[in-house]
């Protein structure tokens, strides 16, 4: 398919690519070609990471890495993942041809994106992205629930609205089979107009966890659909259907040993399981790791400080002078400083002017490394008392995840040092993508899975003020 | 007779094991026991508060010191009840009833302690029935009321107001704090007063103290 992409502001070809749901298997560490584009139209430059993973003959029909692609004008790309079919022996989900189209949606807190998608190949025909609309009435899933408690419906009306446009815009007037959405707990009773006071007070257990199919005549759209628009089930407390298609995506519930899966982000999500027993915990990181409250802090796009090296050398995205820095950055720089003795393992930055210098103008106060400890203090917290025994692999989903070092989120304790860890990218919209396709497996998949996973409110351990505590500390950690 | 600078290092550096054993050793060599709060841990703990003020300190080192302060508190406490000593106030604390995060409350409780004051830990997710039970049966004068989320703020009011009703009210003072409260919101609900951290929780706590008793 064909992928019509214009500069924005504050972000990289390579962002918008990945938004729009092109998984870079390495996170571009390894140069390992998985998440090929043909330019079609419009320039992106070659980089040494390009010329290392792609041919000469590749490099001029046009082809490119989206991990490290970029570009200052509008470009029109197609994207080698979204032709091919899913290889159905890795997954465990098979694709099963039929006739038509459908859609999936990720429906994330900040950003929506949604897939057509040939039934009959597997093939991505087009993509949409967008923000979503309910973030005007609140950044995180807390201040929605609230708005919702005092205006029901609001958000409802919006994002169903939004969603409808989006999914008109694609299918172009042809009609759909069925429309696959995952999302957090709250997004799924927005969505589904179920009420969300269970999730405004403890045990944060809603009794409405199920899966929700409804059709559009009740949703009042003017996409046309002839099966269901099918709301996946939620896990429990926080964790909902994409973290459910993250395991669908990564397989963790056929594997004999116990894997983990990271979502790092605001609301961080830990899941660890096997095909015996499945847990999962969702922790209030923060938004240190989107560079929020953070005095330099800003999203991972142009003059963004996205890595710095242990001598304390910046990279900065797009080039020219660093304006900020984004939440890789920020691990990164916290690492360097740690090596050089300039902040103590306890978070306390050695000098006493309390400030840590990358640049002129960019800088960490005592208070952002605060910030960052609380934020990598909940995640590390989550993941040992989940898994306190050892795990094969350590999965890592999301943006955050393709483009943090490991080293340096292994030297501050955000990541154990003694677990292998990959990253995966979107695995809540590939998950997705992969039941759309497997329609006669479907359900009893998600039966096994719900049925198997086990949600941990990690705050009504005894144990979790001291392993929190514990795990504040910017030093590495062994889960053992 | 131990060097009881020891003990105001050890709570300082949160080092339970030589706070609790120093006390023990001055216990036993016949020292007042009030000497040791009043002298030693009270002033280890407002550096403590000074140091998390400034940023020195974090939550991690806050809790070591408390952990050490309450170790020696233990062995204390018995004796200055058997004296029929009473302590600088008594403080009923608990986070609000749908909420279940108690680390910012634990720290306030924690300082309070270090501050001289008896401190009745009602846990989380407490209910207004059972804040106005310990008010009634404690003979507590501060109340002080936890919530971290935005969502079970509301809950702070319906306490107050179920305390109103109850007849208990006016009785105590009624501190409010976490991370969403603020001193707007503290003014709204009808309490006492607000602290946006635990070192100030406890000159909060005294002021509110020398004003009941003035």
């Amino acid at each position: 398919m064909k992928l019509q992409l214009t500069p924005k502001p504050g972000e990289t070809l390579a962002d918008q690519l990945f938004e729009a749901g092109v998984e870079f298997p390495c996170g571009g560490e390894t140069a390992c070609g998985g998440c090929k584009i043909r330019v079609l139209s419009g320039d992106v430059p070659v980089t040494p990471m390009m010329r290392e993973a792609l041919t000469a003959e590749e490099l001029t029909a046009g082809w490119r890495l989206a991990c490290c692609a970029d570009s200052a004008a509008a470009v029109m790309v197609e994207v080698e993942q979204w032709s091919l079919r899913i290889l159905s022996d890795e997954a465990g989900v098979p694709i099963e041809p039929r006739e038509g189209l459908g859609v999936v949606v990720d429906l994330g807190t900040t950003t929506v994106v949604a897939q057509l998608v040939d039934l009959s190949s597997g093939e991505v025909l087009a993509v949409e992205t967008a923000l979503n609309p309910q973030a005007r009435f609140g950044a995180d899933v807390m201040t929605r629930i609230q708005h919702d408690l005092h205006r029901p419906g609001e958000l409802t009306t919006v994002i169903r609205h939004a969603l409808d446009a989006m999914i008109h815009r694609m299918a172009a007037g042809r009609v759909l089979q069925e429309v696959l959405l995952a999302g957090n707990t709250a997004m799924h009773h927005l969505f589904c107009g179920l009420s969300v006071e269970p999730l405004s007070r403890v045990p944060f257990e809603s009794p409405n966890l199920g899966a929700c199919l409804m059709t559009v005549q009740d949703l009042g759209w003017r996409s046309a659909v002839r099966g269901h628009v099918f709301f996946l089930p939620c896990l429990g407390g926080f964790v909902g259907s994409d973290l459910l298609t993250g395991i669908v995506a990564t397989g963790l519930d056929l594997q004999d040993e116990p894997h983990a899966l990271f979502d790092i982000g605001t609301n961080g999500e830990i899941v660890v399981g096997s095909r015996h027993r499945i847990q999962c915990a969702s922790t209030a990181a923060g938004p240190a790791f989107e560079g929020g409250r953070i005095s330099c802090g800003m999203r991972a796009g142009h003059g963004a400080i996205d890595s710095v090296d242990h001598e304390l050398n910046v990279h900065v995205i797009g080039g020219g002078p660093a304006r900020g820095l984004c939440g890789s950055g920020l691990v990164d720089a916290v690492a360097a400083g740690l090596i050089g003795d300039f902040i103590l393992p306890a978070g306390r930055i050695a000098h006493s002017s309390r400030r840590f210098p990358l640049t002129d103008n960019v800088y960490l106060t005592q208070a952002d490394i605060r910030e960052l400890q609380l934020a990598k203090g909940a995640m590390a917290s989550g993941l040992r008392m989940l898994a306190p025994g050892p795990v094969a692999v350590l999965w890592l989903a999301g943006a955050f995840g393709n483009y943090i070092r490991l080293g340096s989120a292994r030297a501050i304790g955000l990541l154990p040092e003694d677990l292998v860890v990959e990253p995966v990218g979107n695995t809540a919209l590939r998950g997705a993508r992969m039941l759309l396709l497997a329609p006669s497996q479907r359900l009893e998949r998600l039966r096994w899975i719900c049925a198997m996973a086990e949600h941990v409110e990690l705050a009504a351990d005894p144990q979790f003020q001291d392993i929190y505590a514990e795990s504040m500390a910017l030093r590495p950690f062994e889960l053992r | 007779m131990p060097d009881l600078q020891k003990l105001y290092d050890a709570v300082l550096n949160g080092d339970q094991k030589t706070s609790v054993a120093i006390t023990r050793e001055a216990l036993d060599a016949g020292t007042d026991p009030m000497v040791l709060i009043t002298n030693y841990m009270v002033p280890a703990m407002d550096e403590v508060g000074r140091l998390f003020e400034c940023e020195d300190y974090f939550v991690p080192e806050l809790l070591l010191s408390a952990r050490a302060m309450k170790g020696s508190l233990e062995l204390i406490r018995p004796l200055l009840a058997a004296r029929g000593d009473e302590p600088v106030g008594r403080v009923v604390i608990g986070t609000v009833k749908g909420d279940l995060h108690d680390i910012g409350k634990n720290l306030v409780g924690s300082m309070l302690e270090g501050g001289g004051f008896e401190v009745i830990d009602l846990g989380a997710d407490v209910s207004a029935e059972r804040f106005i039970e310990a008010v009634q049966t404690k003979n507590a004068n501060i109340v002080c009321l936890s919530a971290l989320l935005t969502v079970t703020m509301p809950s702070m009011r319906t306490t107050i107001e179920a305390m109103k009703a109850a007849g208990v009210r006016d009785k105590v003072k009624i501190m409010v704090g976490g991370a969403p409260v603020t001193s707007q919101f503290a003014e709204e609900i009808g309490a006492d007063g607000y602290s946006d951290n635990a070192s100030s929780a406890v000159a909060l706590a005294r002021r509110l103290r020398a004003e009941a008793t003035a």
